[in-house]
């Protein structure tokens, strides 16, 4: 398979994406179809590329630019990793869409977005320079932020515009640290400087774009307010796909690239357990369905970012993993959470309960993702928690380990209650299945992957060592 | 004879002979054809420019002389180089968009804005192409006069207050210019741009004669062409201009004579004088005081065009930052900024006059949820905006990395830094209006609106796909001016 494969993975859906709204002027399911399409193949085409990349012959492009601006495609199994996690989530939230948004205005504008959107995070897996990993990065922000919008809602709006410019700020600092690496190596590209000390400021800079659009405390306040947008939109941005933009660039320059200050080994972990537990902490207090999964995402995003900064190999390995796991069961939550919201239009979960009677299917898929995040064996969750955890106590800080695990036993509980609240108890309203066949379906989907990541565990770790290995 | 003698040529006939043909013909036809007239000059300066810009790959610099002796002591010189293309190229490009918008927006006098267009284009080709200090000035005279009248021509719209402020601020800079250029005379004894380089040169270093009048000189020319840049702190003038002023002048006055009557300024100042100490960093503060002050005003504004043109200010801003590095590369940034910052200004202003067109009100609180009636202008002025604030991958997001990559190469980290993050004040004025104007629910009382038509939606078309276009195909752009040996 020769490198083309790359361009196409990320061409298709890019440039594709700008032709679903003419598609959707002349015939409806012709755009829908197509939109799937594009998605699909980055997917067919980031597991085309496995083979080789797993044989350990990373696939690339490169053409040289002026000012050490060279434009280039790398995929190595970091990237591909990244880049089929995405993909897979991705596509299964275009079908569960096809259902949920069928009623609304803006559907083209839906449909491109969310198919840029994919292109937009292919090119960025694959990038090897970091001003298109940036123009990558801040494409996203635009997706994101027309998506947010998509109600057209004066609330909607202002939270897509708090969205866009906590990111964009973020976004633009660590710009300002790209440019102070630059002005150290001469060059933006990631090969060429490899295995370069970053001083601690260019790293701080970095982090601002990081923790922005990771939302992890304290730049995480644009995530919950997001909860606003479309499920399917929550669910793939900023649960599964988008917010993983953050971690995925801090692995990959401050673990694959660039040698950084001892000190970022417990400084970082700092940071991710101050955010796990504060959010975890409100989403045990919210009413509000959304804004529990989103706290919860923002959470795990914490554990993610713990494993990938602990600076143990084991530790890496659980937080990539853990990037997977999240990415299937997170997205399957919001997923659920739209199917409740879409039947019940609320989403107070006070108002809720006993739903499990009328959508039992709907119901087990939201317990099974839930007990991945959680992160209950055998499902998936529970063996990146465990590496992560591990990996920080191997590094010698068993008092962050210990804090970790108290956010653990807080993911139990929130999740617990939500649960409790909104499928068991009291009926309050006698919803049938009101979700469609392919909007369960796709939640359905969702859980059994949660379930069989875990019980094939050594197929993903396997893979995610490759990558540990690599570094 | 070579391609780029008939570009340098071309640029000057083309609109003198249409402005004679525009005063010749009887009124009522002029009336009527002018307007249709005028297209023929932006157009052949784009086409000739770009043919220009081909050759001069190879040639590096060209000198041509007009009427006068190339060697003779009192010959008008004028020489093109790969910038002044550029510049030359920007010319053609806004002043079609102008014309495709006044077609629509003037509706009388259309021959006299016509004539005084063709006026302004050659004044402002003229000042990118003569090489010697007092030519500049007096074709900067052409542009200032012409356009001073142009922006009081329609008073019928909001009065002369604009006008009026405009032609004093304008006189009074080019009285500072004028005096500079004296002293600079006084100083150099030439005011031919070699002489005058060679001169500027001899000036740095410890003992050089008679710094104070150079100071002077500089302190004149400097606040002069910052007046005509509408940089603060000498702003004022421009929102209130850009306010009376139709919108097909707004296009003109924003998005190129504010540049070619003061950037192009700065740019002859700095590549003379730059080297002079204390040069660099006030033109550095002035940009980074317009970068940020120009935003925030923006973000107060409730006029459409006030808006834009509080954008414009600040946008100056970060070409002064480029310009005061004095390196190449900042030079490139700078002249890279002008092209965008003509695109994306010429565009948000075309959509104001679609708005304006169309619903009768420039104030962006009495408007809502556009973007279903108006697609065409909702999406050009999201591409705009985007360009202005430096969002990838739009154009402007590269013309800035240029400049930014420049400041830091130089050492100017700090203003490097401030300068970028200040872009969260571009985005957070084009996220208000956007939210105001296009993004949200339809207002009910604009249920009928529909999309402007004709030569504006064209025009509106047009600056997009070359604002989407730059920003796709810059790493090309780079290659260009990398083969010829600037980068």
């Amino acid at each position: 398979m020769g490198s083309e494969v790359l361009l196409v993975c990320i061409c298709v859906p890019l440039f594709g994406s700008f032709l679903l709204p003419l598609l959707g002027m002349i015939n409806i399911k012709l755009r829908n179809a197509a939109a799937l399409i594009f998605t699909a193949t980055a997917f067919v085409c980031a597991a085309l590329a496995l083979p080789e990349v797993l044989a350990g012959t990373p696939l690339s492009l490169h053409y040289e630019l002026p000012l050490g601006l060279s434009f280039g495609f790398y995929a190595d199994v970091l990237a591909v990793f990244m880049a089929l996690t995405s993909s897979l989530v991705a596509t299964i939230i275009v079908i569960y869409s096809f259902e949920y948004i069928k009623e609304y205005d803006h559907q083209n504008e839906y449909y491109m977005m969310v198919c840029l959107f994919i292109g937009t995070m292919m090119g960025l897996v694959f990038s090897t320079n970091l001003i298109f990993i940036y123009i990558f990065w801040e494409i996203s922000a635009i997706c994101c932020w027309r998506l947010i919008g998509f109600y057209r809602e004066e609330i909607t709006i202002r939270r897509a515009n708090k969205a866009f410019i906590v990111t964009v700020v973020g976004a633009l600092i660590m710009l300002v640290g790209f440019v102070g690496i630059y002005g150290q190596t001469g060059t933006f590209d990631l090969a060429a400087m490899k295995g370069t000390h970053l001083p601690a400021w260019i790293v701080i800079l970095i982090l601002f774009g990081v923790l922005s659009k990771s939302a992890t405390f304290p730049l995480h306040n644009w995530l919950p307010d997001a909860g606003v947008a479309p499920s399917p939109v929550t669910s793939l941005l900023h649960a599964a796909v988008l917010v993983k933009i953050g971690v995925y660039i801090y692995a990959r320059l401050f673990v694959n690239s660039f040698e950084i200050d001892k000190v970022f080994t417990v400084a970082v972990p700092i940071i991710a357990a101050v955010s796990a537990l504060v959010s975890a902490g409100v989403a045990l207090r919210e009413n509000d369905i959304k804004r529990i999964i989103a706290y919860s995402t923002i959470s795990q995003l914490a554990f993610i970012l713990l494993g990938l900064s602990s600076g143990t190999e084991i530790g890496v390995l659980g937080g990539l993993l853990y990037i997977l796991m999240h990415s299937v069961a997170k997205g399957g939550l919001f997923l659920c959470a739209g199917i409740v919201e879409h039947t019940l239009h609320t989403k107070d979960i006070t108002k809720m309960g006993g739903l499990y009677k009328g959508m039992p299917l709907t119901a087990l898929a939201f317990l099974f993702c839930a007990f991945s995040v959680m992160g209950i064996p055998p499902f998936g969750g529970f063996f990146a928690k465990y590496l992560v955890i591990d990996g920080i106590i191997s590094a010698g800080n068993v008092g962050l380990g210990a804090v970790f695990i108290a956010g653990a036993v807080m993911t139990v509980l929130y999740l617990s209650r939500l649960f409790i609240k909104v499928f068991l108890g009291e009926t309050v309203s006698d919803a049938r299945e009101a979700g469609s066949p392919v909007m369960v379906a796709s939640v359905v989907v969702l859980a059994i992957l949660s379930v069989a990541l875990g019980i094939s565990i050594h197929w993903p770790s396997g893979f995610a060592s490759l990558i540990g290995g690599g570094i | 004879m070579q391609v780029i003698e008939y570009t340098t040529l071309l640029v000057f006939a083309v609109p003198l002979v249409i402005l004679l043909i525009n005063i010749l013909l009887p009124r009522q036809l002029a009336e009527k054809s002018s307007i249709g007239l005028a297209y023929l000059a932006p157009l052949v300066q784009i086409v000739a420019t770009a043919a220009g810009l081909v050759q001069i790959a190879q040639l590096k610099q060209h000198e041509f002389a007009i009427s006068w002796n190339l060697a003779g002591a009192v010959s008008v010189r004028f020489a093109v180089n790969v910038f002044s293309l550029v510049l030359l190229f920007c010319i053609g490009m806004v002043t079609l968009a102008a014309i495709m918008v006044a077609n629509r927006t003037v509706p009388q006098k259309r021959a006299g804005f016509a004539g005084l267009l063709m006026m302004l284009i050659v004044g402002m080709n003229g000042m990118v192409l003569v090489t010697d200090l007092f030519s500049l000035y007096v074709f900067l005279e052409i542009v200032g006069i012409s356009s001073f009248v142009l922006i009081a021509m329609f008073k019928s719209d909001t009065g002369l207050e604009g006008a009026f402020k405009y032609l004093v601020m304008s006189v009074l800079a080019s009285i500072m210019i004028l005096t500079g250029l004296a002293f600079v005379f006084m100083q150099t004894g030439s005011l031919q741009y070699d002489q005058v380089g060679a001169a500027g040169g001899a000036l740095v270093g410890p003992g050089a004669p008679h710094l104070a009048l150079m100071y002077t000189a500089m302190a004149l020319m400097i606040a002069g062409f910052a007046i005509k840049t509408g940089a603060v702190p000498f702003h004022s003038w421009l929102p209130d201009a850009h306010q009376s002023a139709n919108t097909a002048v707004s296009v003109l006055l924003s998005g190129i004579v504010i540049k070619i009557a003061g950037i192009y300024g700065f740019i002859v100042i700095t590549n003379f004088f730059g080297r002079l100490p204390g040069i660099d960093l006030t033109l550095a503060l002035i940009g980074t005081v317009s970068i940020v002050v120009g935003a925030l005003f923006a973000l107060r504004q409730s006029h459409f065009k006030r808006i834009v043109a509080y954008s414009s200010v600040s946008q100056m801003g970060y070409i002064l930052l480029g310009l005061s590095t004095g390196s190449v590369l900042g030079l490139l940034g700078a002249v890279a900024h002008v092209f965008n910052h003509a695109t994306f200004k010429s565009t948000l202003f075309t959509n104001a006059a679609a708005v304006h067109e169309q619903t009768g009100t420039y104030d962006i609180n009495e408007l809502g949820g556009l973007e279903k009636k108006m697609p065409v202008t909702s999406f050009s002025s999201l591409a705009a905006f985007m360009s202005t604030a430096g969002i990838p991958p739009f154009a402007g997001f590269w013309s800035k990395l240029l400049i930014i990559m420049a400041l830091w190469n130089s050492g100017d980290w700090v203003f490097a830094a401030i300068a970028l993050i200040a872009s969260i004040f571009t985005a957070a004025y084009f996220l208000r209006l956007q939210r105001k104007v296009f993004f949200g629910k339809l207002l009910d009382k604009f249920a009928q609106l529909t999309e402007i038509g004709g030569s504006v939606k064209w025009a509106q078309i047009m600056l997009t796909v070359v604002t989407i276009a730059a920003g796709l195909l810059f790493p090309f752009a780079l290659r260009y001016f990398g083969g010829i040996g600037i980068l």
